[in-house]
């Protein structure tokens, strides 16, 4: 079973200080640290174990700078066969539909019985790739996915919905999942796999290699803002006992205990 | 006139919540850009989900097949792409929801307009569209503008905009279809997470805990003061995924929807993910080390300090107060 | 001249901060406390290959090199000291030894256990009596036909609760001063070889630390390492290496300190602004970053200098150990100091990583022992 897994390198950003960088329109990233997106990291998991099932070869892609070949490497220590970096410096300003063009343009010669994705990017949360991907290929696909057991032909996969309910779909493959985070639990490379990959190669390709001469921008930032408070927080101070001492009297006033 | 068309979610007999925030929606941008509000429902049986939400549009249509009684985004996008082609409506509408999600970069890319998913608000000057929408883990808004189109899709937000009642006078019709299951994929059925021993949904008071609780041995600590102050636990994502508590604890558009009298958020980041299902909470605190924290902009009080420190000391406090 | 960090490198340091961040930084206040062994901690580390960074794969190893191990030591101590020393004395005080001095046969039997985690390592050095003056020790072995027999005790041995191999230091020849003293690999399970108490210490608490005892302790004659008389050798040879680990490990504690440091002050107001807009504080936060900038780097150039094949960088070893605990004590204090009375409390990381420093000072030579070496090497 050969697998294509998308990935994506991201700023970690939930932990940390973001701020808007000069032009408006991106934030400075010399101070954050970068990674895999959290649900490619899932996705990635999820096509290794069906590899160490069925056999077959993963191929793992991403659009990215130069350093997205750090990202691409872990990748391939961590199961992955393949790498490519298609070389995002070559492609101006992306979305979510211009990234599911190069994409498809970039693996127009590879054989595959499934593609995953994450189901969403942290830095710019499109969710658009894999399903746009999909559509592009015209294959099925099932996103948000939390379970799949596959065969040769077909999969059984469950798609998450809203309020804790599922949805279980029969798919017949090739087929796009984007893949949602708690599905399985990604590994951590051992320093082997680390040795191993530092040494492989990685495809890289730029706009000469990308034949496809109408790729289109759906969307462009005109400029970035912290988002108005929808509410006016009052924040209790002083040490832990002050505040929460503070706090067991807003309780105790509001009669909630 | 120009169109704007927005497609009714429903599930399970039911009409979803975000299909009257996406009607009100509509009902703005047609009176903006003067244009007339079509509400689309694919289903089966429709009568009942077509009363609901009688008044809300201009007009009703209605594709009434056993095929569209469960959604499947590829029968969905049969009908739908032979519609929007034929009507070429200015904006067409959709829940950022599993639903939406799953169609809606598939219809516009097949029908190849622009589309742009997940959006806060939309505004449209002089045919000129641009967007709202939250970035880099919802620390930021971004405003987007989209290339220059005919017709558009988009996929909504839920909660940002309000369910509003309306009286417009609604013309319904009704479109056959041809359209059948495609074999590629098929719905199979619904799978209900197995109800647990404590139903979040039912209790007064809910502390809701996040990543940054660090690791499965503090969930103690949090039980301890959930049982002083007479409340219960529940969680956000992330704790859910590690496996630290049951699917049916967690808070949230993927998991459940609370509206308790006091919801606490201890070490919770405040992802609108998470932020959908507790804001309906009369009163909210959030605790959390870092007071940058998404979650402060829903809190009424926000204590930004170490957890670790304050709960214990909450515990005693209430505990003295009780 | 390049600075930057391989490939193989830089993935280790990412991959390993990950783990170290999840897995290990939030047990490291719990086990502080109740100086329990991370067995679980120590079972991942092991499938992941850090318990035999630098040992070649033919015996189960990961066969990285020393500036890996220094990379890994950091960001393994950076979540939690304890960690880093368990895993430095598998490694660096037990492997190596084993690896650069044992015969064919014994690096078959003993590096495979010590890298796949089956069983830990320790070394047998310190004695009641014997510390930075390694030819006092007392123990003794005598050659009675097959076996040695060794009789002595040794003090505050890592992982001495949980090892399953210990490297011994002992006379075979007492007349012959340090050139007398012989190494031996003892299995756990040998007659005669026991645990005394388990040491409270003040910092790495959760090491496993305790005493050795053997008493008329049969060891195997072919569980002597290298030749007999060769001990004062074999244990300053692998000191050497040891020295990057424990440098290593100033590092990572330093740099936790720091980490803390940094995001307390930008979050704590005082005089009605935060406390890092103070000089006094940024001449703090900007002494501990040059200090451990320059802690690391002489740390990665002595492991350069094992890698680059230079036999001998005792003096390399010991200025990064000495100069990195040097500045991990200082460090921790001045980010103790930031925290006010808060770092004082338990409740703080900062507390625990300034107890964690000090042993820095004191094991694997002590600084003064460091010094010895270094001018000793500049007066030869």
């Amino acid at each position: 079973m050969d697998i294509i897994v998308c990935i994506k390198r991201v700023p970690q950003t939930a932990e940390a200080d973001v701020t808007i960088d000069y032009t408006g329109k991106e934030i400075e990233k010399d101070r954050l640290s970068f990674d895999m997106n959290e649900s490619d990291s899932y996705a990635l998991e999820e096509a290794v174990l069906l590899k160490e099932k069925f056999g077959g070869e993963i191929t793992v892609i991403s659009l990215g700078h130069q350093d997205t070949e750090d990202t691409l490497r872990i990748a391939l220590a961590k199961g992955a066969d393949n790498a490519i970096r298609i070389k995002a410096e070559d492609f101006d300003e992306l979305d979510g539909y211009k990234t599911a063009q190069i994409i498809k343009a970039s693996i127009s010669d590879l054989n595959f019985d499934l593609i995953f994705t994450g189901c969403i990017a942290t830095d710019d949360a499109y969710s658009q790739v894999g399903v746009t991907l999909a559509e592009l290929l015209d294959i099925p696909h099932a996103s948000l996915v939390i379970f799949i057991d596959t065969s040769e032909k077909r999969a059984h996969v469950h798609r998450e919905l809203e309020g804790g309910l599922m949805e279980h779909l029969d798919i017949s493959l090739p087929a796009l999942c984007t893949i949602q985070t708690g599905i399985n639990e990604p590994r951590y490379a051992s320093l082997i796999a680390i040795r191993r990959a530092a040494k492989k190669e990685i495809k890289v390709l730029g706009k000469e290699e990308i034949k496809d001469e109408n790729i289109l921008l759906n969307t462009q930032i005109e400029e970035l803002f912290i988002p108005p408070k929808t509410k006016e927080v009052e924040f209790l101070t002083g040490s832990p006992g002050e505040s929460a001492g503070k706090l067991a009297n807003i309780f105790k006033e509001k009669g909630l205990i | 006139m120009s169109e704007i068309y927005t497609l009714i979610e429903h599930r399970q007999g039911e009409i979803r919540d975000i299909s009257f925030e996406l009607l009100s929606c509509g009902r703005k941008l047609a009176e903006k850009t003067n244009s007339n509000l079509t509400a689309l429902i694919l289903g089966h049986n429709t009568e009942n989900l077509v009363g609901k939400i009688k008044s809300q549009a201009h007009r009703i249509l209605v594709i009434d097949s056993e095929v569209f009684k469960d959604y499947n985004s590829e029968s969905y996008q049969l009908a739908l792409s032979d519609i929007i082609k034929k009507a070429n409506p200015f904006i067409t509408l959709m829940g950022h929801t599993a639903f939406g999600m799953d169609l809606c970069p598939a219809l516009a890319t097949q029908l190849e307009i622009p589309f742009t998913t997940d959006c806060l608000d939309i505004d449209v000057v002089d045919n000129k569209i641009t967007v709202t929408r939250q970035v880099y883990d919802g620390k930021l808004n971004a405003k987007i503008a989209v290339r220059d189109n005919p017709s558009y899709l988009f996929t909504v937000r839920a909660g940002c905009f309000l369910a509003e009642e309306s009286d417009l006078k609604t013309e319904i019709a009704n479109i056959d279809t041809s359209v059948t299951e495609p074999d590629y994929r098929k719905f199979v059925e619904y799978i209900e997470t197995p109800a647990g021993d404590v139903d979040i949904t039912k209790s007064d008071v809910v502390i809701g805990i996040g990543r940054g609780i660090k690791e499965q041995e503090n969930l103690a600590m949090v039980e301890e003061f959930a049982d002083a102050i007479g409340g219960v636990v529940a969680c956000s994502r992330p704790i859910v995924d590690a496996d630290w508590l049951p699917k049916d604890r967690q808070v949230g558009s993927s998991g459940k929807t609370i509206k308790p009298k006091l919801y606490i958020a201890v070490g919770i980041s405040g992802a609108f993910q998470h932020v959908s299902g507790m804001k309906g909470a009369e009163t909210i605190i959030a605790i959390n080390k870092d007071p940058n924290a998404p979650i402060f902009n829903e809190a009424d009080y926000g204590i930004a300090d170490d957890l670790f420190k304050v709960v214990p000391v909450l515990k005693e406090k209430v505990m003295e107060l009780k | 001249m390049n600075f930057e960090l391989t490939n193989d490198q830089k993935m280790l340091q990412s991959e390993v901060r990950k783990f170290a961040e999840n897995e290990l930084a939030p047990l490291a206040p719990e086990i502080d406390i109740s100086g329990e062994f991370p067995k679980e901690s120590i079972k991942k580390l092991a499938e992941l290959g850090l318990l035999g960074i630098f040992i070649p794969e033919k015996y189960g190893g990961s066969e990285f090199d020393f500036v890996s191990l220094a990379i890994a030591i950091e960001e393994i101590s950076r979540a939690c000291a304890s960690t880093g020393v368990i895993v430095a004395v598998n490694n660096s005080l037990c492997g190596y030894p084993i690896l650069q001095f044992g015969t064919e046969k014994q690096k078959q039997k003993y590096l495979p256990l010590l890298s796949s985690g089956e069983k830990i390592g320790a070394i047998g050095i310190t004695e009641p009596n014997a510390g930075s003056d390694v030819a006092s020790l007392e123990s003794t072995a005598v050659l009675d036909g097959d076996h040695y027999i060794l009789n002595g005790a040794k003090r505050f041995i890592t992982n001495g609760t949980e090892a399953g191999i210990f490297i011994v230091f002992a006379y075979t020849n007492k007349e012959l001063k340090h050139k007398g003293i012989s190494a031996f690999i003892v299995d756990r399970d040998t007659p005669g070889f026991s645990l005394g108490n388990h040491e409270n210490l003040m910092g790495i608490r959760a090491t496993g630390n305790c005493e050795l005892i053997f008493e008329d302790c049969k060891i195997p004659k072919e569980n002597l390492l290298g030749e007999e008389g060769q001990g004062f050798y074999i244990c300053m040879n692998t000191l050497d290496v040891s020295r990057i680990d424990i440098g290593a490990q100033a590092v990572g504690i330093s740099q936790a300190a720091l980490d803390e440091a940094v995001k307390y002050s930008k979050e704590r107001v005082a005089f009605g602004k935060p406390i890092c807009k103070f000089e006094m504080i940024q001449n703090m936060l900007a002494e501990m970053a040059t200090q451990i900038h320059a802690a690391r780097m002489l740390v990665y150039y002595s492991a350069w200098c094992k890698d680059a094949g230079i036999k001998r960088f005792s003096k390399e070893a010991a200025m990064a150990k000495y100069y990195a605990a040097n500045i991990a004590v200082d460090v921790t204090r001045k980010a103790v100091q930031i925290f006010g009375g808060y770092g004082y409390s338990k409740d703080y990381t900062v507390e625990r990583l300034y107890r964690d420093a000090k042993i820095l000072e004191l094991y694997e030579g002590t600084s003064e022992i460091q010094k010895v070496v270094i001018a000793s090497e500049l007066l030869r």
